[in-house]
């Protein structure tokens, strides 16, 4: 049985900003403007039908103090129920899952969720080190950078056939980037480069090299939820929600290592077997068409495949060697290139929710996947070790 | 007193967080900054939607979301004090050695205030409602600092202040109950005196006058001034670019239009005589078509000439034809479209014709009526035939007054001695007291709001003058 719902709701409307490194030309409540009123327009609706605004992003990484307040005049929050909501990297899913439930309670009809970041603008690193404990950690901690993963990859299935996969992942990444006009790094990769990047491309920490790791972008994505009766009334192809989870259980915060007995990282895949225990999905990979993942570096992305669809052995690496996570592949994996072609903190757990929004509309333009999207998935990663999980429904049906 | 507690064994982690970053102004932000530095203008955005000025200006309006980025307006670097506070402490990240007084001040023009610091005053001396103007920095810092700080503003010889736009009322700042009270005493004892500028009428030409509007622009430019001297409402016969009065749907209309974009505060009352030779349909199909908020309403067929005035000799001899069934018939199109009837009285008879067509009740409370004196076919001015009319009226009745050529200023110093309202204008009279050709329909405005100022009357703002007259805003 999925969590109990006063009311069911659907996601009526998507927008967001193309994603770049720099927005010089815009200020922060302008930038955000730009990602609601694309929301606005693909809804049909004006900011008069937006009964309650939800913002999130990152703490303190543009250095504002109550950045919704600065923001009011772009999100059109002005004389309108606000909240706002930082969880960190999960922040976008966060802003979806109580977008969800302020109107599946009855609450409010619609609620526009904004998601923003304009990483240029502040000190990432400066704003992360504050979620270390100063007594503990502080001294200690590297920021987002973490080359544990590939260790354990590189551990269990040899050298070569581990940096492949993941600079397979990478590569896969970026064609589809290449397809999203709205994504910030696409460069054109080829599989014939996986040798190459593997061995020149810059090592940050261990074999997470610099081609892996995700971007700092600059964009913001606007999603509007609407109650059952709103939605059928406003929407032609309205996305429903079925069910969302939040998982956090780590102990210690623990990024560079970890021994058996203390096991850290397994967020992901006791979010994945609550959620669809209670929903009744036995075979995650049969059941879903599509998967926007927060996949934060080629390696995560790679590694927790495993988690999210319960795969033993080696077969989440065959999923990459056989290029099943491609577009028109059995299980596409972000096709609009994920979090390392774009990742605006704040709007980057948003955007897997919209994205996988348009996959099931069928309006995701080039990067559309090729069969019918009746279910998809979208998922949460942030600081500190927080899953967000979210399953979109093309029927009402379940 | 310090809190006197054990601290042994409690060791407290010393930090610092050095958090560098980079602000984008965006285009609106940054246009406002290099006009600051290089131009020394204030410049905010107007919403025309909500018509609000913003000030610091914004690329949407936050109320509507309307696009307002390209709207940019020079707002006046005066302004006045609408709140304060005054820094009693010394930090290094603060602008000026204390005491000092930062002030939330909203410059003439704008809708919103900024915060400035307020300099060149004690600050037990700073009043909130005090003029204040900007001064600005010599050398460039890039910053709002461009303006180096506001100083109380000197004294002008000009005796007309700029009006606040109406609607505008902001927040009320905190006062004591005494002070209230005495304020609310003050207002009782004046009362607010709508000022109406009669643009262009149908007869005054640019060759007695090169200041009557002819075209639409003209008219919105004339229209602006009289605002700003103080006007709340304008009374409008459309022209052709020839001079020609019009009755044409569209130059009405675009005329109307043109008014109400320049200046969308204001009142616009259309005439419904129009201009000579013109049928009953052609004068009130254009009152139905353009629906401005007032409209005038001619009361009795009478003669309307013009004659010498020192000889009697006629120049041009005419009857205006207002028969009962016309004054039936506009007022009730009138009052079924919105339009307040502006009810113009010529002489006693024409108010007695108003008075009789009135009991059929179709007209809506409070009633407007205009004395109008000295037009060759209707009356002088007497002051004792004013206190007969205004004896005459109606409860529930508001009046104003306008008077052709030299009695149109000793009319409306009456009107307004006796409680009443106000019109001038170009329409009416050319000159101003002192024989010198007026300048614009605006300069007859500023003498009226000293006519009303010297009466201890204020002049109303065009929402005030809504209330007054019961209209209903466009
Ligand atoms: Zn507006």
């Amino acid at each position: 049985m999925a969590h109990k719902k006063n009311r069911n709701v659907a996601i009526i409307g998507v927008g967001q900003t193309k994603h770049s490194s720099h927005r010089e030309d815009v200020n922060q409540p302008e930038m955000i403007h730009e990602a609601v009123s694309a929301a606005l327009k693909d809804a049909n609706l004006s900011i008069k039908d937006i009964d309650c605004i939800v913002h999130g992003n990152m703490e303190l990484f543009e250095m504002i103090h109550q950045p919704d307040l600065w923001h009011v005049l772009g999100t059109g929050a002005y004389g309108k129920d606000s909240i706002r909501i930082t969880t960190g990297g999960t922040v976008g899913t966060t802003l979806a899952c109580a977008s969800d439930n302020l109107v599946a309670s009855g609450m409010y009809d619609i609620v526009m969720a904004i998601g923003f970041e304009k990483l240029q603008e502040g000190h990432t690193t400066g704003g992360i080190t504050n979620m270390a404990d100063p007594l503990w950690f502080r001294n200690l901690q590297t920021g987002a950078l973490t080359g544990s993963t590939a260790y354990d990859v590189i551990q269990e299935f040899g050298e070569d056939r581990a940096k492949r996969a993941a600079m397979m992942y990478r590569i896969v990444m970026d064609k589809h980037a290449c397809l999203n006009p709205n994504a910030h790094r696409a460069f054109g990769l080829d599989f014939d480069q996986v040798e190459t990047l593997m061995n020149t491309s810059p090592q940050l920490v261990g074999e997470l090299r610099l081609i892996h790791m995700c971007s700092q972008s600059d964009g913001a994505c606007a999603v509007i939820f609407a109650c059952e009766k709103k939605a059928k009334e406003l929407s032609k192809k309205p996305v429903w929600i079925r069910d969302h989870i939040t998982i956090h259980r780590e102990e210690t915060f623990n990024i560079f290592g970890y021994h058996k007995d203390f096991p850290v990282l397994k967020t992901h895949k006791f979010a994945a077997e609550q959620l669809f225990k209670r929903n009744d999905i036995k075979n995650p990979l049969e059941y879903f068409d599509v998967f926007e993942m927060y996949d934060p570096a080629a390696w995560w992305g790679l590694d927790w495949l495993r988690d999210f669809f319960f795969l033993k052995g080696d077969e989440h690496l065959r999923l990459v060697e056989n290029k099943e996570i491609m577009i028109g592949g059995s299980m596409p994996i972000n096709p609009s290139g994920g979090v390392i072609a774009t990742n605006p903190i704040g709007a980057t757990a948003l955007l897997r929710v919209a994205e996988a929004a348009l996959q099931v509309r069928g309006d995701a333009g080039a990067h559309q996947i090729p069969k019918e999207v009746k279910h998809a998935l979208a998922s949460g990663f942030g600081g500190t070790m927080w899953t967000v999980l979210m399953m979109l429904e093309k029927e009402l049906s379940w | 007193m310090a809190l006197d507690y054990d601290r042994k064994d409690c060791f407290i982690v010393e930090g610092k967080l050095a958090l560098p970053y980079s602000y984008f102004a965006g285009r609106v932000g940054s246009t406002f900054i290099t006009t600051l530095r290089d131009k020394k203008k204030i410049m905010g955005v107007k919403c025309p939607v909500c018509n609000k000025v913003y000030l610091p200006p914004r690329q949407t309006c936050e109320r509507d979301l309307t696009d307002i980025r390209d709207n940019w307006v020079e707002v006046q670097p005066s302004g006045e004090v609408v709140n304060f506070t005054v820094v009693r402490y010394d930090d290094k990240h603060l602008p000026k050695k204390a005491p000092f007084v930062m002030a939330l001040i909203k410059l003439d023009g704008a809708d919103t205030p900024i915060v400035h610091i307020l300099d060149g005053i004690a600050p037990e001396e700073v009043k909130i409602g005090m003029k204040v103007e900007a001064v600005f920095s010599s050398s460039p810092t890039n910053t709002i600092l461009d303006i180096s700080h506001f100083a109380p503003k000197k004294p002008e010889k000009a005796f007309v202040s700029e009006r606040k736009p109406s609607g505008a009322k902001g927040e009320e700042p905190v006062i004591s109950e005494e002070e209230k009270l005495l304020k609310e005493r003050r207002k009782a004892m004046s009362k607010k005196v709508i000022i109406t500028a009669a643009l262009a009428g149908a007869a005054t030409m640019k060759n007695q006058t090169p200041s009557v509007p002819y075209t639409p622009q003209e008219f919105a430019e004339e229209a602006y001034k009289c605002y700003k001297a103080g006007a709340a409402m304008v009374h409008v016969h459309a022209r052709e670019d020839n001079g020609m009065p019009t009755h044409d749907h569209k130059r009405i209309k675009d005329t109307h239009d043109a008014i109400k974009e320049k200046c969308p505060d204001i009142i616009v009352n259309l005439s419904s005589a129009v201009g000579m030779g013109k049928t009953a349909e052609q004068r009130i199909s254009q009152i139905v078509y353009v629906k401005p908020e007032m409209a005038s309403l001619n009361t009795n067929t009478m003669n309307f000439s013009i004659i010498d005035r020192k000889t009697g000799k006629i120049f041009i001899d005419f009857v205006f034809e207002n028969t009962f069934t016309m004054l039936q018939d506009f007022g009730k199109a009138m009052e079924e479209n919105g339009v307040k009837p502006e009810v113009e009285v010529y002489d006693l008879g024409g108010l007695d014709n108003w008075l009789l067509i009135s009991k059929q009740g179709f007209f809506t409370k409070p009633y407007n009526f205009n004395f109008v004196w000295g037009v060759a076919g209707g009356m002088s001015f007497r002051p004792d035939m004013f206190m007969v009319l205004k004896n005459a009226l109606p409860e529930d009745s508001n009046f104003t007054t306008c008077g052709v050529g030299i009695e149109q200023f000793p009319a409306i110093t009456m009107s307004c001695l006796v409680g009443g309202h106000m019109r001038v204008g170009l329409e009416d009279n050319i000159r101003v007291p002192n024989g010198e050709l007026a300048k614009g329909s605006y300069e007859q405005v500023e003498w009226a709001v000293r006519i009303a100022e010297s009466l201890g009357r204020e002049p109303a703002t065009p929402d005030e003058a809504r209330e007054i007259m019961g209209l209903r805003k466009r």
